[in-house]
């Protein structure tokens, strides 16, 4: 039988899926040669963050996996970093890609906040 | 060579320690310690989870107390960890913070004897001993562990006062000294000394480290900016002649004191003056630092370990320290 809390679960976990796609389709839009620069600057604003508490710790221990493997700049190193920083400092990241001047990019994370 | 240490407080969330951790291993840092305190995160996990994603970097309590943990319970753990990563784990062991263990209700009494008695069972234990002890604070009347330790782990003592300085030269693989000034570290060293001239051992047989209160980056107002906080508190826990060996003066330090028991934490703060920082902390740009760690250096330590804040933003602390700090002391 299939319990209230069982639903809930589900849901989030669903939500979890479709967040993922989403940011995997983000990351797709970066150049490659912004990946580096991107990178560390996603990395600054995660660590530096005051909201710990909104971290998932599915997405921590990707971006500790992809750190440990020296990939944080890659494509899916980026699609962790993305994923948490936009959870933690969404109007920071919105900034951070302005400097960047990825238009395109920020704008779909502006949607991806609204939705 | 000189040893870098670096302290994390789990305090912060897992996942920023074990992203610190990596970055330190990288940059040149052979120690990692994690403070244990109940009203932060587990030492253990965190430990755990740091030996998982490291390779190389030695890592321990710093420290635990025998009060809050019983000695046959850090045994356990420590020789868990110790077979997740063989070599790499050491015991950082104190007397604990009295403060902090009083808010629990836990009474900090016989401190030398404690820290001696558990440093005892600690080594029984992870020996594979059957361990029967009769002590004056610790009673085992008949404990072994069902699995085999490998390996013998080695024990830092953690000490400050001149006769836990001695105990910790005397029994301690290694000794954590809390002190961030030339004049206290020589002070506290020729103490260490004497315990290992009792214990019968020579000065190189001790890793003596020197726990310090640190602080880096480029511009200097934003290094001492990040560690004025922790200097006020350490001024208010610091005893009268620790003061008045650095010129400081006590009206001063109790005014300090009592602002941070009323949570005025702007007036403690600005109360805190450049000599306060001089004497309880390693602060500046990476070549004033790297100035005051040769002078400590000199006063007789063979570690150095960066202790809270670190700096004002800690990865670019680590990275300055692993780039401009850490190159001057290869030899």
């Amino acid at each position: 039988m299939v319990t209230v809390k069982d639903k809930e679960s589900t849901n989030v976990s669903n939500r979890k899926g479709r967040i993922n796609m989403d940011y995997r389709k983000l990351s797709e839009m970066i150049p490659a040669e912004k990946w580096a620069v991107l990178s560390d600057k996603l990395i600054d604003l995660i660590l530096t963050s005051k909201n710990d508490d909104r971290m998932p710790s599915q997405v921590a221990n990707v971006i500790l996996r992809q750190w440990q493997n020296e990939s944080l700049k890659s494509e899916t190193g980026l699609t962790a970093l993305l994923q948490a920083a936009i959870l933690l400092e969404p109007e920071k990241v919105v900034v951070s890609l302005n400097e960047l001047q990825m238009t395109n990019v920020t704008e779909q994370v502006k949607e991806l906040l609204k939705s | 060579m000189t040893k870098f240490g670096i302290e994390f407080v789990p305090r912060e969330p897992y996942w920023k320690i074990i992203y610190y951790a990596i970055q330190a291993e990288r940059g040149g840092f052979s120690n990692l310690w994690v403070t244990d305190h109940f009203n932060n995160r587990n030492v253990y996990v965190t430990l755990t989870a740091t030996a998982v994603y490291t390779d190389k970097i030695t890592f321990g309590p710093g420290v635990t107390n025998p009060y809050m943990v019983n000695p046959v319970f850090t045994a356990q753990a420590i020789a868990t960890l110790n077979e997740l990563t063989p070599g790499r784990v050491v015991l950082g062991m104190g007397a604990g913070d009295k403060t902090t263990l009083e808010g629990v209700g836990v009474e900090v009494e016989k401190p030398l004897t404690a820290v001696q008695e558990a440093v005892d069972i600690f080594r029984k234990m992870t020996g594979g001993e059957s361990v029967a002890y009769n002590g004056a604070v610790f009673s085992v009347t008949n404990a072994k562990f069902l699995f085999k330790p490998k390996g013998q782990i080695p024990v830092y003592v953690g000490a400050q006062g001149p006769k836990m300085l001695e105990l910790a030269g005397k029994i301690g693989d290694g000794v954590l000294i809390n002190a961030c000034h030339p004049k206290d570290v020589e002070y506290a060293v020729n103490s260490v000394r004497e315990g290992i001239r009792q214990g019968g051992k020579k000065p190189d047989d001790v890793d003596v480290a020197a726990y310090t209160s640190f602080s880096v980056h480029e511009d200097l107002k934003k290094a001492t900016k990040a560690a004025v906080p922790v200097v006020a508190f350490i001024v208010a826990g610091s005893p009268g002649m620790l003061l008045e060996r650095h010129g400081i003066d006590l009206k001063k330090a109790e005014e300090i004191r009592a602002a941070l028991k009323a949570n005025d934490w702007s007036r403690a703060f600005s109360g805190v003056s450049p000599e306060m920082i001089g004497a309880f902390s390693v602060c500046g740009t990476p070549e004033m630092c790297t100035d005051r760690i040769a002078l400590l250096l000199k006063s007789g330590i063979s570690q150095f370990v960066v202790g809270s804040p670190i700096g004002s933003n800690v990865r670019e602390a680590i990275n300055l320290i692993t780039e401009k700090i850490i190159p001057q002391f290869k030899t």
